[in-house]
């Protein structure tokens, strides 16, 4: 069966480029594949570098901050040490031990002499405080939870993003076809 | 036994050598690329010249050097979470750049074929020859050119013609190498000949 299945792929013809491919030009072709990965890669390592946060760009997915922000749209952050954190200012933040960031405003500070701080936050959409998302018997967040601060945004763009992590199958489906199209294709 | 057999019969029809190039005649890239295919061909089967393969290895080792670098600042990222990966992160950052600098700046020559004639006496060093060739995007008009550098005085002489596409390709983009392969013969020629003569 699987040697019918090979030789009636065979006789299609996209395959043709790859068939008459010598061991250099296969082995191209899968380089060509793994430089996509890799400038990818580095331009998110490089954007981790510059703004000194470990996340970036995150997407907003809840609409607990409605109506600054709406689900999907698209945040860029950068972690500067010497940015204050303030109350009345967005910041986003990781609970200790949960992977999703989270996009809220900061309430309450309580700032100690030598910088160190404990802050609370709320979403401007929620009716309570986020105290409820802490870890258990957590009831501050400190500078090291902070990914970082907003500095720019496009709306709904992120919705791509959300509909990907929703949909598993349509991703790996999307990222399949696209990786095929790289390794068949040549330049 | 049949089984081998059977796979090496299943390899042989995956190589198609001899089959007539067929491609989309309105893809350029791929225009392109089986026209140098079959220039290469005609230069290495007809004229029996050695491939080179030196600037298409240093192009390779260029690329997977560069895949290594982000591996491993994938991988060190992932051992020592992010702040402290930072130095590695920025070195592994700027060369990468670099290095897809350098690869393009060699693209720039686009040659794509060095061989090398091997002196039947064994006595005087190679005559290298030299393809390379350009095909602007949307244009029908594609250049090939031949350059020959003498082994022993290490002079370099080059021919080059540009023609329509539409002279080598038929209307199913069937490329007609009866057509094609006197053109390169032709470019071939034109340089050994001078060479003789001196």
């Amino acid at each position: 069966a699987v040697r019918a299945a090979v030789a009636a792929m065979l006789s299609l013809d996209f395959l043709d480029d790859v068939r008459r491919m010598n061991k250099r030009q296969l082995y191209y072709q899968v380089l060509n594949f793994g430089m996509i990965v890799s400038s990818a890669l580095m331009i998110w390592k490089g954007l981790m570098v510059v703004t000194g946060s470990e996340s970036p760009i995150v997407v907003v997915l809840s609409g607990s901050m409605e109506p600054a922000f709406h689900r999907g749209d698209l945040l860029f952050l950068t972690n500067r040490i010497e940015d204050p954190i303030r109350v009345g200012e967005i910041v986003v933040f990781r609970i200790e031990g949960r992977e999703i960031p989270i996009v809220h405003r900061v309430l309450k500070i309580h700032e100690k002499q030598n910088g160190d701080i404990k802050f609370l936050t709320k979403g401007d959409n929620n009716a309570v405080d986020d105290r409820g998302l802490y870890k258990q018997g957590q009831h501050w967040l400190e500078k090291k939870d902070v990914v970082g601060r907003a500095r720019g945004f496009v709306p709904y763009i992120g919705i791509v993003t959300i509909l990907m992590n929703d949909y598993p199958k349509f991703k790996y489906a999307v990222l399949f076809l696209l990786g095929l199209f790289v390794l068949v294709h040549r330049e | 036994m049949a089984a081998k057999s059977g796979r090496n019969g299943l390899l042989d029809k995956w190589k198609i050598d001899d089959k007539p190039v067929k491609i989309d005649k309105w893809d350029g890239s791929a225009v392109k690329n089986s026209l140098d295919d079959s220039a290469k061909k005609v230069l290495l089967e007809k004229y029996k010249y050695v491939e080179n393969f030196r600037l298409i290895d240093g192009r390779l080792i260029i690329c997977t050097i560069s895949c290594l670098f982000a591996i491993v600042a994938l991988i060190w990222d992932y051992l020592h979470p992010f702040p402290e990966s930072k130095p590695v992160l920025a070195f592994c950052v700027v060369s990468y750049p670099l290095q897809i600098l350098s690869q393009l700046y060699q693209k720039e020559k686009s040659i794509f074929l060095v061989a090398h004639r091997k002196d039947p006496a064994g006595m005087d060093p190679d005559d290298i020859w030299q393809l390379s060739s350009s095909l602007k995007r949307f244009d029908d008009k594609y250049t090939l050119k031949l350059t020959f550098i003498s082994g022993k005085t290490k002079q370099q002489r080059e021919a080059e013609f540009t023609k329509s596409i539409a002279k080598f390709f038929d209307n199913n983009g069937t490329l007609v190498m009866e057509a094609y392969e006197p053109e390169v013969s032709k470019l071939h020629d034109s340089l050994a000949l001078e060479r003789k003569t001196k």
